[in-house]
């Protein structure tokens, strides 16, 4: 059947905004590569690129966790298109309504797909997008620079990225039942921000850690490194079996990541509060601070600059 | 891509429904080249006056800013620092900021050096212009380019009743020993959350108010050796970094005065 056998107006234009669907967002086409890393538990594994240099909105983990009766998304990754993108990979999978989407935290690769799990007819149940207490106060304060900024690293790619406000704040805890499987989310301290929130499946064992943990890529800090390297220590003592870390691959040896992570976070600040004794400038510090990780890390040289220009200011008044 | 365009016996169709779609296509917010705001820059701080590009003005800023909030940036200018010939002003504009002039420093004899090291603002990637004027009125221009982003709008960030209560605080100190009879090197460190009236402030749903340091005076015995004008363009928490001449122990002054008109003030023995 060819297009022009039963080319009505009405026709045409569901037809043009099909193209422009598929013209916009090309990446809404094929579903993300998901892996099942526990029974019901999906993840889709971002690469390491950083938010400079060829990024294009995919260098989070994100991923889903199916139960009997709905699904909780957790993390929708850096744009409306990988958010679509990770919506074809669920529904390859179940059709179960997603009831939930939680956000470990309002980082941009992590929330911007979340524009993909709103129903544009109104008539569908909104799932409730569940973030940390203070998730909502960090996106609307940093909204309009996430914008600007997307909208430069990605271009069109940026098409239809949004911030959805969270609709339920979690303030310590709560369980969410997806049937015949509960989610323990837990709000904690400042550490990598300030509204960092995990997710842990009792059924499979499974913590999904949000940038609370890092594998691979180095660390990075928009939030209290005195915290998280708290948090890694509370994070060690979690019965957790699988351990989805926001970046990186998934472990089952999670104390060993841990420890490489506060390696890293307890080098940093020892080397950053001696420079600042010595009177070395941020400058130099930039280069000498935690040299001795440079090896163990990817993106090393831009992160670990850049989480010496946001600790040198606040130690320099310690 | 996926459609169900089997056959093209429709090529006009084709041809309108490929169009239609791209209409119906949101534009995204794709950065225009912007014209260059220097030219109407300079006409309107530097009016009718020549800038002539000077390579004893050394300009250090990162290519590359790993954080539009807290760019670190220095000028140190070779010029003699006689009592008949000295730099007495340096301004700096970061020309795409919302507020470009950043910060004009007057200097003395007595300053030794025309030189400052801070931390200062870029909402984007954009030049900076450090123009100099001597005591004769001359005028002398050194530039870089920064790429960096996100410095003047974005959060309010902190405990806001914490963050005014120890606003006007200064640490001061010398960098290395005091040098009597020579250059000394002084750093100071306010804290100051350098509100610039363009952030967002969630409890009223407008702009938190600017709120920042607008002078800071220095003297070393009662003598002028830095007047710092500066904006919204320096980062929270300034730091600057200057030197003096201490032709004897004494006393460095510094006075800080914010735009509501309150004043602070911090002093550091030299010597002695």
């Amino acid at each position: 059947m060819s297009v022009a056998d039963r080319a009505s107006p009405r026709r045409l234009v569901a037809l043009a905004l099909l193209l422009a669907a598929t013209i916009c967002a090309p990446l809404a086409a094929a579903p993300l590569h998901v892996d099942q890393v526990a029974p019901g538990v999906y993840v889709h594994i971002g690469q390491h690129k950083d938010f400079e240099e060829g990024y294009d909105g995919d260098i989070a983990n994100i991923g889903f966790i199916v139960g009997a009766e709905a699904v909780a998304v957790i993390d929708t990754g850096g744009s409306w298109a990988v958010g679509m993108a990770l919506k074809e990979a669920l529904r390859a999978i179940t059709q179960l309504p997603v009831r939930y989407v939680v956000n470990t935290h309002g980082h941009p690769d992590h929330v911007f797909g979340n524009a993909a799990f709103l129903h544009a007819d109104g008539a569908s149940e909104q799932p409730q997008f569940i973030g940390h207490a203070r998730l909502s106060h960090a996106l609307a304060a940093r909204r309009d620079t996430y914008l600007r900024n997307l909208a430069r690293q990605l271009g069109d790619g940026a098409a239809n990225s949004v911030v959805v406000a969270p609709t339920q704040a979690v303030p310590d805890r709560l369980t969410l039942d997806l049937g015949h499987r509960k989610l323990a989310l837990t709000a904690w301290p400042g550490a990598h921000t300030d509204h960092d929130l995990t997710v842990f499946d009792g059924a499979t064992g499974t913590l999904w850690s949000g940038d609370l943990l890092f594998i691979e890529r180095t660390p990075s800090i928009d939030g209290d490194v005195t915290g998280w390297l708290a948090a890694t220590q509370q994070l060690k003592k979690l019965p957790a079996a699988v351990v989805i870390p926001g970046h990186g691959p998934v472990t089952r040896d999670k104390n060993r990541a841990l420890a490489r992570q506060a390696d890293y976070l307890t080098t940093l600040l020892r080397d950053v509060r001696a420079s600042i004794r010595r009177g070395d400038t941020m400058t130099a510090t930039m280069t000498t601070a935690a040299a001795s990780e440079r090896t163990r890390w990817q993106l090393f040289d831009v992160v670990n600059r850049r989480n010496v220009n946001a600790l040198y200011p606040l130690l320099e008044w310690e | 891509m996926q459609n169900r365009l089997s056959g093209a016996r429709c090529r006009y169709c084709l041809v309108a429904v490929a169009a239609l779609a791209l209409l119906a296509c949101p534009i995204a917010a794709t950065a225009q080249a912007a014209a260059d705001p220097w030219p109407a820059l300079q006409q309107a701080y530097f009016p009718g006056k020549t800038l002539v590009p000077a390579s004893f003005i050394h300009v250090t800023a990162p290519t590359r800013a790993a954080s539009g909030d807290q760019v670190p940036f220095a000028f140190s200018i070779d010029h003699p620092m006689t009592a008949t010939n000295y730099i007495k002003k340096v301004t700096v504009l970061v020309d795409a900021n919302p507020v470009p002039v950043t910060g004009v420093f007057h200097f003395k004899p007595e300053s030794g050096k025309a030189e400052l090291a801070t931390r200062i603002r870029f909402d984007t990637d954009s030049p900076v212009h450090v123009v100099a004027e001597a005591s004769d009125g001359k005028l002398y221009v050194g530039t870089v380019t920064v790429k960096a982003s996100g410095g003047c709008g974005g959060s309010v960030a902190g405990d806001d009743p914490a963050v005014m209560a120890a606003a006007g605080k200064m640490k001061m100190a010398l960098a290395g020993p005091p040098n009597v009879g020579g250059i000394n090197k002084a750093r100071l460190l306010i804290r100051h959350p350098m509100y610039t009236g363009l952030q967002r402030d969630l409890t009223t749903n407008g702009f938190r108010p600017a709120y920042f340091i607008e002078q800071v005076s220095v003297s070393y015995n009662g003598k002028p050796v830095l007047v710092a004008d500066t904006s919204i363009g320096i980062s929270e928490n300034p730091t600057l970094e200057f030197g003096f001449v201490a032709d004897r122990p004494g006393a460095l002054a510094v006075v800080l005065q914010d735009n509501t008109g309150a004043t602070f003030r911090q002093a550091l023995d030299v010597g002695g």
